[in-house]
């Protein structure tokens, strides 16, 4: 894979937190254009290694490059769109009123257009004159990944962005996923739902701070020799408990 | 720099609680400065502080001391209080991620909040001279007393001192919503410095202990007093004294101004956003 193929390249990655090593070691890709999935346990360090792609974590050892940049590189900044796990927005703020400040801060050239934009993708509109505060958890989550997609980012990271979802919404959200990355935009999204693990291009496996698997569904479906994705993970784990 | 800090204000004028912490520090400084005067004037002095000031500590010539009275102690703690909200406020929300994944650097973000501050209370300061002056100005009406303004120099060197004291407050108050993740710790602690431990320290340790009268001279409330003090604010009014001449109190207020916000920024710099 050639490095203009590649939207991340981690390698080696360590991280520690409360004095726990949480990653240890992790090495992958994850190719340009695709929607990679980072599945894994609550727990297991995937929203550790997304703030590490992202560039808000402290590392204790290895690289992690972004677009050609050192994760966290300034000139990254206009071109990732992070979802946190938590919604992260203002709740004393109308839903306009919050994705318009985002807007504002990423200097898009119309911050109130693309605040609306965003707001349709997520299927906020009919609440967008609502204080955040008055939305439900997962009216909530989705205006948070209103957030990452504000902007045209080359990369977005989101964390856990279906749960709490009905499962039309979750099916409207991959769609729109998909939509995303058909534009040329990579997509590293995480879930600790295995059923959602089929509908990735690309799977980035994990338990308790390793990465179990990084290959295709398909791929990961023949190595196992399991036809049910949540089966084949579970025949990773235990491989890896009999590795140990 | 100039983006973050438009969206910043932006985003604080649709918060309800800024407003509301203005209005309290207008409603409070004319309650004070004028209306409980005002009614102890017409009934006669009870003998509390405050009642028998006289019918000239509320004529416009003295509007500048007044508008700054309540600055070292209730307003002061306002500002803190939207200090805190400025900044503690993104851990609450969880929002300082989002925020920093987008453009801004920590540097960025940190400063266009501290403009936010200092920008907010430079409003704060406008129009709490604005309700003094109306203040005053209905005083003197009522008593048929002449409209004698202060000078044009002593108005804006009067604004300039509030601004001062409040944006020290205030960049205060964001340091501690930094130092401590939130919103509600920050709060309470500034409080009980601002409205208990430093009024215990000047009444009753400081009297009791040479060294902590000395230390009075270098710490940030009895400091803003004098500067109240000196701008004519009355000496009865609780945290206004006149312990240190106007020169150094202004040095040190603007020392802690400068130290809280190079702290706070030290702090955003260093930590790791959670």
């Amino acid at each position: 894979m050639t490095n203009s193929a590649v939207a991340v390249a981690v390698d080696g990655l360590r991280v520690i937190r409360g004095g726990r090593e949480v990653l240890r070691s992790v090495s992958f890709d994850v190719p340009r254009g695709s929607v990679t999935g980072l599945l894994g346990p609550s727990g297991c360090g995937k929203t550790t290694l997304m703030r590490a792609i992202v560039g808000v974590q402290i590392v204790a050892g290895g690289t992690v490059t972004v677009l050609g940049q050192p994760a966290g590189d300034p000139l990254l900044r206009d071109k990732i769109g992070y979802a946190t796990q938590n919604a992260a927005v203002y709740a004393d703020l109308t839903v306009t009123e919050c994705l318009t400040y985002f807007a504002s801060v990423l200097r898009v050239d119309d911050p109130a257009a693309d605040a609306r934009r965003v707001i349709a993708d997520v299927d906020l509109t009919d609440h967008a004159g609502k204080l955040v505060g008055n939305l439900s958890g997962g009216q909530r989550g989705r205006a948070s990944l209103a957030v990452a997609l504000l902007g045209t980012p080359e990369l977005l990271v989101l964390d856990e962005p279906t749960v709490g979802l009905d499962p039309v919404l979750r099916d409207d959200l991959w769609t729109l996923f998909h939509r995303i990355a058909e534009r040329g935009t990579t997509l590293l999204v995480s879930s600790h739902v295995m059923d959602e693990a089929a509908r990735c291009d690309r799977l980035l496996l994990m338990r308790e701070g390793v990465l179990l698997a990084d290959d295709t569904p398909e791929g990961l479906r023949a190595h196992t020799e399991q036809s049910d994705l949540e089966q084949a993970f579970l025949r990773l784990v235990r491989e890896s408990e009999a590795a140990a | 720099m100039l983006t973050s800090i438009r969206a910043e204000l932006i985003k604080q004028t649709r918060r309800p609680a800024n407003w509301l912490l203005l209005a309290i520090a207008a409603v409070l400084t004319l309650t004070f400065a004028y209306a409980i005067p005002y009614a102890g004037l017409s009934s006669g002095p009870s003998g509390a502080p405050g009642s028998g000031r006289g019918l000239p500590s509320m004529l416009p010539e003295a509007f500048v001391g007044n508008a700054l009275g309540g600055v070292p102690i209730f307003v002061g703690a306002l500002a803190l209080v939207f200090g805190v909200l400025v900044a503690g406020s993104e851990y609450g929300f969880q929002t300082w991620k989002t925020v920093l994944a987008q453009r801004p650097s920590r540097f960025t973000a940190y400063g266009s909040k501290l403009a936010v501050v200092a920008i907010a209370n430079l409003i704060g300061v406008l129009t709490l001279f604005a309700a003094a002056a109306g203040g005053s100005a209905a005083v003197a009406a009522l008593e048929g007393a002449p409209m004698n303004w202060p000078s044009a120099g002593d108005i804006v060197l009067g604004m300039g001192v509030g601004w001062l004291v409040m944006t020290m407050w205030g960049a205060c108050g964001a340091l501690l919503g930094i130092a401590f993740r939130s919103v509600a710790l920050p709060i309470g602690l500034g409080l009980v410095w601002m409205l208990a431990i430093q009024n215990l320290l000047a009444s009753i340790a400081a009297p009791a202990l040479e060294f902590v009268g000395e230390l009075q001279k270098v710490l940030p409330g009895p400091n803003t007093g004098a500067l109240a003090a000196a701008m004519g604010a009355a000496s009865e009014t609780p945290g206004v004294d006149a312990l240190v001449g106007s020169g150094h109190a202004t040095i040190v207020v603007a020392g802690y101004l400068v130290a809280f916000c190079a702290l706070g920024g030290w702090l955003m710099h260093r930590r790791d956003i959670l």
